[in-house]
């Protein structure tokens, strides 16, 4: 009879084995699997915190001229989407950004506009995963805007609290003119009744960098567009019978605008591109070309593009609007709005003879709430969402 | 008869063994497992929030205002508690689409008053009853006024919010 005292069993050492290998087997592939069943949900996450943190505190590539200021044409330039006003200002997003941020291409003109998802992911999104997103804003003083597809379940999330800061802007109009007569005809005096009329507005970069250094609240025509309304112009003429001239029937015509630009004490015309013609009479789109009859309003909607390349943050910048009233065709002697003298004349006007002598008194777009609507800024909310984009 | 001894029958067990691992991967591979190391992702998400919130709050709507936050503890009256509570509520809870979300919080600010730290009670949407998960969000915030036995002067007082999910 065989003695099995102290024998090892081998189905215990077989069985041992196999479970000692399996526990390791097991135990190192823990690890593993938890990541694997995570990677998504946290890349999502993790993408639509990343993509909101661009948007808010990020101006955006390329910072000068600002991204937002580029037209359909030349979008390919803008490397990157970022709402925010400037990078020391997180949370305070621009109007103009956000505007141009939304503006989505359709089908029927894949021109116009930014094409979603392409141009959106490559500058918002980023990485090589195809992503679905959708990126929604609500203003709460204002409209909601959004670019994307509809939510599916399960998506990568972030919500942010910002600020919006709207434009500054002017109107100038009866009550203004009512206020100030002399300021704003200064013709109103039948010696100097003249048949063009110079009306010009100063817009003075040095002092506006200087006077509010907050980006949330400065007014910064290099990065953000400025409206100046000129209305109720007609209420300007002075009847005059003589020439046949009232201020019901008189024909008024927008010669021309020209601007100046004083750096160093000199003075240089810059050039006014068909892009930056004013709107006459709240038209949708701009002037072709000049000169405008039978004005109205006209409304100078000059952008942060035009500005930034003429470098002029550092310059004070003369907008001059030369004008005629006319019966029929022919201009003829009249008061009207003025408050410039234009030396020696509108068509070759010098900057210094003109806006150096006391006859001269532009209207200053500054930082008076008297003269100008200030920036202001109002709450939103955007909100991100990231999913997968396969299948 | 046949002799056992030696004999690697166990084979029944082995398969069993890999089954039961099989079937525990797939069964592991396929659920998605929401492990406690994951809620950072909605703390964090909820703690932007509240920052967001209160950065906003207090940033000066034109530079002629001050900003609502600054404005309600300087003044410190009941309706400007209510009006924090209105604002705050509705700018964590605002979303674009599908409607309000269901964010409760708690508010207070505290100042140094000499050695003591002290707390006032801005506003609650709900009482706290300590289940909840609430994470904290906070912002430095200056005002002038007297605040405890220090006279009226420029001071920084932390405001502090608790949140959370319904």
């Amino acid at each position: 009879m065989t003695d099995e005292n102290g024998a090892l069993s081998i189905d215990f050492l077989a069985g041992f084995t196999i479970f000692i290998l399996a526990f390791i087997w097991v135990v190192s592939m823990i690890p593993g699997i938890m990541i694997g069943l995570q990677s998504y949900t946290i890349d999502y996450d993790a993408v639509a915190y990343r993509t909101g943190v661009i948007l808010v505190e990020d101006p955006g590539w390329p910072v000068s001229p600002p991204w937002e200021s580029f037209n359909d044409l030349q979008k390919a330039n803008v490397t990157r989407f970022g709402l925010a006003v400037s990078k020391d200002t997180p949370n305070t997003l621009s109007q103009d950004k956000v505007k141009r941020f939304f503006n989505l291409s359709t089908p029927a003109d894949p021109t116009v506009g930014f094409i979603y998802p392409d141009d959106y992911h490559t500058r918002a999104i980023f990485g090589d995963y195809p992503y679905g997103f959708n990126i929604s804003l609500v203003d709460l003083g204002g409209q909601n805007e959004s670019v994307g597809d509809i939510l599916p379940n399960g998506t990568g999330y972030i919500r942010r609290v910002v600020k919006i800061k709207g434009p500054s802007n002017t109107t100038i109009g009866d009550a203004k003119y009512s206020k100030y007569p002399s300021f704003y005809n200064k013709t109103d005096d039948d010696i100097n009744q003249t048949t063009t009329h110079v009306f010009s507005i100063l817009i003075d970069n040095p002092k506006l960098m200087d006077e509010v250094k907050d980006p949330a609240y400065q007014i910064d025509p290099a990065r953000e567009q400025i409206t100046i309304n000129i209305t109720d112009i007609r209420s300007t003429i002075t009847n005059n019978i003589t020439a046949g001239i009232d201020n019901t029937t008189s024909n008024i015509t927008l010669i021309d605008v020209k601007v100046y630009k004083k750096e160093g004490g000199l003075y240089s015309n810059v050039p006014l591109p068909a892009s930056e013609f004013p709107y006459i009479n709240s038209s949708s789109a701009r002037l072709a070309a000049m000169p405008a009859i039978n004005v109205e309003n006209v409304t100078l909607k000059m952008s942060s593009y035009y500005f930034d390349l003429m470098k002029a943050q550092d310059s004070q910048i003369y907008i001059a609007l030369g004008f005629n009233v006319s019966k029929g065709v022919v201009p003829q002697n009249s008061t009207f709005l003025n408050n410039t003298q234009a030396l020696p004349d509108f068509y070759n006007m010098d900057g210094k003879l003109t806006f150096e002598n006391p006859n001269t008194i532009p209207f200053n777009y500054n930082y008076e709430a008297e003269n100008v609507t200030q920036p202001y800024l109002r709450d939103a909310v955007l909100e991100v969402a990231v999913w997968s984009g396969v299948g | 008869m046949g002799n056992t001894d030696g004999q690697f029958y166990t084979i029944e067990g082995l398969a069993a063994a890999l089954i039961m691992l099989l079937t525990a991967y797939l069964v592991v591979n396929a659920t998605s497992v929401y492990t406690a190391g994951d809620t950072h992702i909605s703390d964090m998400q909820l703690e932007a929030l509240g920052t967001d919130a209160l950065t906003v709050m207090d940033t000066n709507q034109s530079r002629y205002t001050m900003s609502p936050l600054r404005n309600i503890i300087t003044n410190g009256t009941a309706a400007d508690n209510q009006t924090f509570g209105t604002m705050f509520g509705n700018l964590i809870n605002n979303r674009t689409n599908y409607g309000m979300d269901h964010i409760q919080y708690s508010a207070s600010y505290s100042y140094r008053d000499g050695t003591d730290v002290k707390q006032t009670f801005l506003r609650a949407s709900r009482n706290l009853s300590g289940g909840e998960h609430a994470v904290r969000a906070t912002k430095w915030v200056f005002v002038n006024k007297q605040l405890g036995s220090i006279p009226v002067e420029d001071r920084a007082v932390l405001v502090e919010v608790l949140m959370w999910r319904d």
